[in-house]
């Protein structure tokens, strides 16, 4: 008997399970379908925040020895942060999009149109965004 | 373009007491603009070679006795038109993520086991004939609707990459036909259902790649049942009045 061929009750007979050859993943599995490679640009998107937070509490701890040492880094984290921030408004844009599938709510007999959801789920982001940036800005002045 | 006279069928041959690894087999067939690929494995069967071995049967959709990958991609035999496959040559496999059992032939045991585990039932306590029938409004019928089409063909399981990751996951027509009945007015189950699906093995395993409602013959959500099960359990925890219903 070879390898690949599982034979889980052992001999033969009539309560024997019959032989069966294992699936096997292949570590291209995700090439095989475009919402396969859709779903890893969804899901790595979100290794470029993580990337971006790392330099940013860098930065705080170079805030240590106050505004006379402190040094902003060059260029390249520019450069970093626009692909961060591309990267994060992607994994934005893909959960948000998804919010009227993933909720229901309830409105009289049906429920609130997917399309409703989604809309509100922008214009939170949207407004949001915009305190928050309102904040900082207030903050710096 | 001219119709071509024949079109060729690759399809994968695993004889257990024999092979080691299934193989290739090709077959040159009748093409026939109207045929599927369901139609090809019949006269190959017929004319060509007695041997080759898959399930099928009501030949429109409805049983999902047919479902096999045809060029890679999860389908009914019986809903693939060879003309969307020219020039050919066509492969024709069994469905990923299954063991195989003979050629075409899956070992569908384990998601047997699966669909009763979400125990796909309506579960209430009886109640006297004289009491008259359940009604249910065409909204309240229409909220779990969708999740009635699905015809067990299996699609979903075989587009999910999380199965072969994590066997032991319920997937996705289970978890579907446990949101229909979830969402059935009539069913009283739903928290005891809900602790399953929400538990080891159930909806938190699902990653969300989408693929197994994308793959679906029925226009079932799959992947929809599947997230709003996680949404409103985690509201049910959350908030005193989440819930299911």
């Amino acid at each position: 008997m070879n390898a690949a061929v599982t034979h889980p009750d052992g001999a033969p007979g009539p309560a024997a399970r019959p032989r069966t050859h294992p699936y096997r993943q292949p570590f291209t599995w995700w090439l095989r379908r475009r919402g396969y490679v859709l779903y890893m640009i969804r899901e790595l998107s979100a290794l470029p925040i993580a990337v971006w937070w790392v330099l940013f509490l860098v930065e705080v701890a170079r805030l240590r020895s106050g505004p006379s040492g402190y040094q902003p880094l060059e260029g390249w984290f520019v450069a970093v942060s626009v692909v961060c921030l591309a990267a994060a408004l992607w994994h934005t844009y893909t959960f948000l999009s998804l919010a009227g599938l993933i909720m229901r709510i309830p409105l009289g007999e049906g429920n609130v149109p997917a399309k409703t959801i989604v809309r509100a789920a922008f214009g939170g982001f949207v407004v949001l965004t915009a305190v928050i940036a309102g904040l900082m800005i207030w903050g710096g002045a | 373009m001219a119709a071509p006279k024949t079109i060729t069928l690759s399809v994968s041959r695993f004889d257990p007491e024999r092979d080691e690894e299934p193989r290739l087999q090709s077959y040159d067939v009748p093409f026939h603009d109207d045929w599927v690929v369901l139609d090809a494995l019949n006269w190959i069967k017929t004319h060509a070679d007695g041997s080759v071995n898959y399930r099928w049967s009501c030949r429109m959709g409805i049983c999902g006795s047919c479902g096999m990958n045809v060029n890679r991609q999860p389908k009914l035999g019986c809903s693939a038109f060879l003309r969307d496959y020219l020039p050919g040559p066509i492969v024709v496999e069994p469905l990923n993520n299954f063991p195989v059992l003979r050629d075409l032939i899956i070992d569908m045991d384990s998601f047997m086991e699966k669909l009763r585990w979400v125990k796909p039932w309506i579960i209430r306590e009886e109640t006297a004939l004289s009491a008259g029938e359940h009604r249910q409004t065409p909204a309240q019928i229409e909220q779990f609707r969708q999740f009635s089409m699905c015809i067990n063909c299996m699609l979903c399981y075989s587009a999910c990459p999380v199965i072969p990751i994590e066997p032991s996951f319920v997937g996705p027509a289970a978890i579907a036909l446990a949101r229909r009945y979830d969402l059935d007015s009539r069913d009283r189950a739903g928290e005891e259902r809900l602790r399953t699906i929400t538990g080891n093995d159930a909806v938190w395993d699902c990653s969300f790649v989408g693929e197994c409602s994308a793959v679906c013959p029925k226009d079932v959500d799959p992947a929809k049942a599947i997230q709003q099960t996680k949404f409103e359990s985690t509201m049910g925890m959350l908030l005193p009045w989440g819930g299911t219903k």
